[in-house]
């Protein structure tokens, strides 16, 4: 039976073969999108930086309940913005931030919006309030494609249908680190980390009055911790596709170096035993 | 001449970052003009135009959305979106202009008419950036 043991080896050889070369390629396409997707959040950073800092430092200078974002009140109900991947086989990333936003809704009365295939697709097999899906964005995402959502969530906000609001996304820490992060986005809270020495200094002029460039600034703040958090997991989507895809490659040599093994082991069985039954024939053949 | 630190970002890229001698912006009460130790300042932006003065020279650009924050050691303006005169596309603000107008002969919802004259003024805003 050694020869059915040989052509048995060798399909299995070939098929972890063409596994090899897709996993191989999607690495390489996961790489290239990742680089762009790196240079994305570079550039993004400064922005969001700043945006970051400025939101804080107005929030300190005008009093809580001065307006209806920093405002906080009795939470009837919550709004959740996920955002995952488009695609699958990308490791551990759609799992981990939907288990992550999945954890955080627990015991909460809440509504959804999802960015993403896959997490449309999750959601819509479970029995939750899905207020809108945006699929297929993140990798052309221009930051005037967060404005439909943000305006849609500011006047949900206004009206009174939520009362908090937070995003789920991944945070691309390092190409091989990425982490699942939750962050509030409604109402508005910032650490008073420095708020005993910032009060002292030369007061700000508002043009026309704090409240007015406070809730002017709101719906870009928004925008821009949307459109960051979109440009981030995409970046950590694609390196966590790149890691996946590298270690199945990985996996699939060794696979072929064994199963080459064992096949030149069977190769060796089949002609040692050819060799043997010969020898037997001849020695009979001669007594 | 006195000059300060000016930096111009947007979500995609760092639009302008150095030492200026004055600034005019538009903001959501009108034009604006920032000169070295400007008092700490903070306003929204309009859609309109952004002149920047350095170096004895001057450079145009359209914005839109954003707030400029000025503070002692610099001042920084965030737009939603930011761009030189001469980058601007002006077939492709024309047809926006167009299809704006187009729009806002139809039978629209309040908002569908505030997004669609919100596109017309920035339309507009670009081609006369561009013509300038």
């Amino acid at each position: 039976m050694a020869s059915g043991d040989m052509k048995d080896i060798k399909r299995r050889i070939k098929s972890v073969q063409s596994t090899m070369q897709i996993t191989k390629a999607m690495e390489l396409v996961a790489s290239s999108k990742l680089r762009r997707a790196k240079e994305r959040v570079v550039q993004a950073r400064p922005y969001f930086q700043t945006i970051y800092e400025t939101m804080a430092r107005i929030a300190l200078d005008t009093r809580p309940g001065d307006s209806i974002y920093t405002k906080i009140r009795p939470v009837k109900k919550s709004l959740f913005i996920i955002i995952a991947g488009d695609r699958g086989l990308a490791g551990g990333y759609n799992s981990n931030v939907l288990k992550l936003a999945a954890a955080e809704m627990e015991g909460k009365n809440t509504s959804i919006i999802t960015v993403g295939k896959k997490a449309q697709e999750y959601y819509a097999k479970r029995p939750v309030d899905v207020l809108a899906d945006y699929p297929g964005i993140a990798e052309t995402m221009r930051i005037q494609d967060t404005h439909d959502i943000v305006q849609g969530l500011l006047g949900q906000y206004q009206r009174g249908e939520i009362d908090e609001a937070y995003i789920c996304y991944t945070e691309f820490v390092s190409p091989l680190t990425q982490e699942a992060r939750c962050k509030k986005l409604l109402p508005l809270s910032f650490a008073e980390e420095n708020s005993g020495k910032g009060k002292a200094q030369v007061l700000t002029e508002y043009d026309p009055s704090p409240e007015a460039v406070f809730s002017a600034i709101v719906p870009e703040y928004l925008n821009g911790i949307l459109f960051g958090a979109v440009v981030e997991s995409y970046a950590s989507e694609q390196s966590a596709r790149r890691t996946a895809m590298e270690s199945a490659s990985d996996n699939a040599s060794e696979m072929i170096e064994n199963l080459n093994l064992s096949y030149n082991r069977a190769r060796q069985a089949a002609i040692t035993q050819e060799i043997t039954e010969i020898v037997a024939g001849s020695g009979q053949v001669g007594a | 001449m006195a000059t300060f630190h000016l930096k111009v970002l947007t979500a995609d890229r760092v639009f302008y970052d150095g030492q200026v001698e004055r600034v005019i912006v538009r903001t959501t009460q009108g034009d604006v003009g920032i000169l070295p130790k400007h008092i700490k300042y903070l306003a929204a932006l309009g859609i309109g135009g952004l002149t920047i003065y350095a170096d004895g020279a001057s450079r145009v650009a359209a914005v839109s959305g954003g707030f400029v924050d000025v503070s002692e050691e610099n001042t920084v303006i965030l737009a939603r979106t930011c761009e030189w005169a001469d980058e601007i596309d002006i077939n492709r603000a024309r047809e926006a202009e167009a299809r704006a107008k187009a729009k806002l002969q139809q039978q629209l919802s309040a908002r569908e008419h505030d997004i669609a004259s919100v596109k017309l003024k920035k339309a507009i805003n670009r081609i006369r950036i561009a013509e300038k």
